[in-house]
């Protein structure tokens, strides 16, 4: 691989005549997007033949949503200039080097975040950018379950709007989760902290985040489409009996699935290839780990995710029935299938936030990462686990009782790695000099909460105590306890941390640290609330409560106004320090990872020599002071 | 790890820092444990079956078990915060010592929460067990339950198949329960007798208890359902013997 510098200058963006190539952007990716979806849907409303058998549910409205939506994703990724590539190797004519540099981003300012970019950077950038959207219009929705459940009969949602609220923040939230670590830092700041030029596939690179993008449409017509009156689980039957809304649903998973593969394939590839020279296992960065295991866990169960929305859907276009017992379906397959993806999904999320954790603790202890090997040993650990505990999910669902057994063992034995975790973040704290830092504030936040998820989690994966609370907002409760409490909050510390690579300025302290503080306390007052109502007994997902559980959810509601400040301060905190912030220097953590080895702006190909690795990371406090 | 290389080598603790540790943690494991289990029990409210009463023994057990690893979490970290803290935009200077790992803390700790979860999963399985055994050999009363969009129908197979919409059970009886549902899936939950189980179309699952206080109690769909999901409750009224078998007959049933 020729470096940067000593390649001739392009010709691409300032040649007189535009080539196909450089009028793409998400502009024409819209246009031919919505052109895609009119043409298909009238194309579905003349051609398809009218149902005549006496089918269980009514599926030609939902055949022609399927149909204008798949026109949809067709006309998008083709706008967007995804098929470009694969197109032009088709007729054995590849990209030109030109053509690569320009897709790379080369020389075009702010219009490369507009582009289907395959410098890694820029991806960074993007997901960054939709993970913060995203979890702008999952606030919005929680503040709008929240502000209905306010107090008993001050519901003023209708049930149908609030079930679409329900499932459309589960499902915006969990998606949010999924790539709030992987899509920012992993692509962003992994390449460079692994000593590359770029991921192992920049086009795949590309590729998984606009079709991220793809998929949002899709998700938000639901709105207009009757809703999705299910949850984020979308449990069959009463999936097959929602309104075409579902097919929104169920084609925005198929498509991020496909994201989520993608993504996963490419990462775990750089990782596994393109490690610097002398980058051995041994060097290689805790953080590397924790992606590489949440990526490479994503790999085996989106398929199952993606399958079980694909037969859903069959269920409601053509009257198949894998999951209607009327025709020899099984609701508890889909169960099995959803929960199959469901359980690793949450370690997909929490794995690469606590490497993150374990990544920036050394830094501000200016001592080593305790134990390396049981930090490894937790994470595969937990990541081996994780594909077999999914049936605590099915415990009262009646369900092959005799299962129980084995997956209560299971559950509770992955206590062992997470508790190894544990031991690596309080090794690294005990004895170190901490440097109190947002950062540092994260890794005490998160041991806190996640402690409290954690112990939560065992009572639930009790079949016994489960038996009781079981379907309660207890559970509700407990998983924001470990994705949000724990999660979330690793997720603002590695921001802050990497904030000034990836903007060259580093994040406003002051409200920062205020932002940490309000949303730290709101959110341990919502969730306390939440548990003590779900322990007296009242339903997850309910639009109206009684009189009973009152106070519990006026002390929740209260606490998720006050998330929802700190929340918005962080975000001006975002945009005032991306904006006006501070010019960072090079290396302002003093870290010796290799992604504070470049300055700011980090350019095309990071790198102009690649370096030669020859010890971690964690070399603090080697015969100094 | 020899003798001699402990006393060269600087060790992961100090023992001014493990001491205030200790400390911190027997206080921490007592306030923790001591709130967090009366909380809970306040919380679950006083149980009508043994399963509840299980449940809510186990609950206990279970905080004060999880107590001193709370406890324990909470003295490190604020033992670390106690100790050296530094402010400002520039690092602090680095660690006197180089200490990567500690075998003798890593093995003890692994081991400890080895017989932590191994004790939650035996006590867990024994407490499972007995509810089963108890569900099998008991002579119950047969009820047959119905979800369906968004009610509740009770059939009393053994009572001359009377049915009703609220749930009337004699005290001190056993009693299983064979749940189905006509449309989507429900979950029968009976909050204070800590008893829950899926209503799928097309099967018939079961779950049971023996209610042993007179009085009225919850009866709540536990699984969304659709629209009305938040107002699928009902009652379920404990009566006597004698006042269960009166109201049979009110219902067209046999006593």
């Amino acid at each position: 691989m020729t470096t940067v510098t000593n390649r001739p200058a392009s010709a691409g963006p300032s040649a007189p005549k535009k080539a196909l190539i450089e009028r793409l952007s998400i502009i024409t990716g819209l246009l031919l997007g919505i052109v895609g979806a009119v043409l298909a849907w009238y194309l579905a409303r003349t051609f398809l033949p009218v149902n005549t058998d006496g089918s269980y549910i009514k599926t030609r409205m939902d055949q022609e949503v399927f149909i204008a939506m798949i026109g949809w994703f067709v006309g998008f990724m083709t706008g967007i200039g995804a098929l470009i590539g694969p197109f032009r190797w088709l007729l054995g004519k590849d990209l030109t080097h030109d053509e690569t540099l320009f897709y790379a981003g080369k020389d075009q300012g702010v219009k490369r975040y507009f582009r289907y970019t395959t410098d890694h950077k820029v991806v960074g950038i993007q997901y960054l950018v939709i993970t913060m959207v995203i979890f702008f219009v999952g606030g919005v929705l929680a503040m709008l379950i929240r502000t209905n459940l306010g107090h008993a009969g001050g519901n003023w949602l209708q049930p149908q709007t609030y079930n679409t609220v329900v499932g459309l923040h589960g499902i915006t939230m969990v998606v949010g989760a999924i790539i709030m670590i992987t899509g920012p830092f992993g692509n962003f700041i992994m390449p460079i902290m692994i000593g590359a030029r770029d991921m192992a596939f920049p086009r795949l690179n590309a590729l998984s985040f606009w079709l991220v993008v793809a998929a949002v449409p899709p998700l938000l017509s639901s709105i207009w489409l009757g809703g999705i009156p299910t949850g984020w689980s979308a449990y069959n039957p009463l999936e097959n009996q929602a309104p075409p809304g579902m097919d929104g649903f169920i084609m925005a998973i198929c498509i991020f699935a496909i994201s989520t593969m993608v993504a996963g394939a490419n990462i775990t590839a750089t990782a596994v290839k393109m490690r610097a020279k002398g980058m051995t296992w041994n060097r290689t960065p805790i953080f590397i780990y924790g992606v590489v295991a949440s990526v490479a866990l994503a790999l085996p169960v989106f398929p199952v995710f993606f399958l079980s929305q694909v037969l859903s859907g069959l269920d409601r276009a053509t009257g198949s029935t894998f999951f209607d017992v009327r025709g020899g379906g099984s609701p508890w397959l889909y169960e099995n299938l959803f929960w199959i993806m469901g359980h690793p999904e949450v370690y997909v999320i929490l794995i690469p936030a606590l490497a993150a954790l374990m990544e920036m603790a050394p830094v501000f202890t200016r001592r080593p990462l305790f134990s390396f090997n049981l930090a490894i040993m937790g994470i595969a650990g937990i990541s081996g686990l994780s594909v077999l505990v999914w049936a605590h999910h099915l415990y009262v669902s009646g369900w092959a009782p005799l299962l129980n057994g084995p997956f209560m063992l299971t559950t509770e034995l992955i206590s062992i790695p997470t508790g190894m975790l544990f031991l690596v973040l309080i090794g690294t704290l005990w004895r170190g000099r901490v440097w109190i830092t947002l950062p540092t504030a994260a890794i005490y936040a998160v041991l806190f909460n996640f402690t409290i998820g954690g112990i939560t989690g065992i009572y639930l994966s009790d079949v016994s105590a489960d038996a009781a609370l079981h379907g309660s907002i207890f559970v509700t409760a407990h998983f924001h306890y470990t994705l949000m409490g724990a999660g979330l909050t690793s997720a603002i510390g590695a921001l802050v941390y990497w904030f000034p690579k990836m903007t060259g300025r580093m994040f406003d302290k002051k409200l920062g640290w205020t932002a940490f503080w309000i949303t730290q306390v709101g959110f341990n007052i919502a969730f306390m609330g939440m548990f003590m109502v779900g322990l007296a007994g009242q339903p997850r997902r309910v639009g109206a409560i009684s009189a009973f559980y009152d106070k519990g959810n006026s002390i929740t509601t209260m606490g998720a106004y006050i998330i929802m400040t700190g929340m918005l301060v962080l975000l001006h905190g975002v945009v005032v320090s991306w904006v006006w912030g501070t010019k960072a220097t090079q290396n302002p953590w003093f870290a010796k990872s290799l992604e504070w080895s470049v300055a700011y702006p980090v350019p095309l190909e990071n790198f102009d020599v690649l370096p030669v690795v020859t010890e971690d990371a964690y070399g603090y406090g080697k015969a100094q002071s | 790890m020899s003798e001699l290389e402990t006393t060269q080598r600087p060790s992961w603790w100090k023992r001014s820092d493990a001491k205030k540790a200790i400390f911190l943690w027997v206080i921490f494991t007592a306030i923790i444990g001591y709130t967090a289990s009366i909380i809970q029990s306040r919380a679950m409210g006083s149980p009508a079956s043994e399963n509840m009463s299980n449940t809510i023994n186990m609950v206990k057990i279970f905080t004060w078990a999880a107590a001193p690893v709370a406890g324990l979490v909470a003295a490190l970290t604020i033992t670390t915060l106690l100790g050296q803290r530094h402010f400002g935009d520039n690092p602090p200077p680095e660690a006197e010592h180089e200490i990567r790992n500690s075998p003798r803390v890593a093995a003890t700790w692994v081991v400890v929460s080895t017989l932590l979860c191994l004790f939650a999963v035996i006590y867990g399985m024994v407490l499972v067990q007995a509810d089963e055994n108890k569900l099998r050999t008991a002579n119950p009363i047969n009820i047959d339950v119905t979800g369906q969009q968004w009610v509740w129908n009770f059939k009393y197979v053994d009572n001359g198949g009377a049915q009703s919409a609220d749930l009337y059970l004699p005290v001190n009886k056993p009693v299983l329960f064979h749940v189905t549902s006509t449309d989507v899936m429900h979950s029968f939950w009976i909050v204070q007798m800590g008893i829950k189980v899926d209503a799928n179309p097309g099967y018939v699952t079961e779950t049971g208890t023996t209610p042993n206080k007179i009085g009225v109690y919850d009866l709540r769909c536990a699984e969304l359902c659709g629209l009305y999901h938040a107002y699928m409750q009902k009652k379920v009224h404990v009566v006597s013997q004698a006042d269960y078998d009166a109201w049979v007959q009110n219902q067209g049933g046999n006593a």
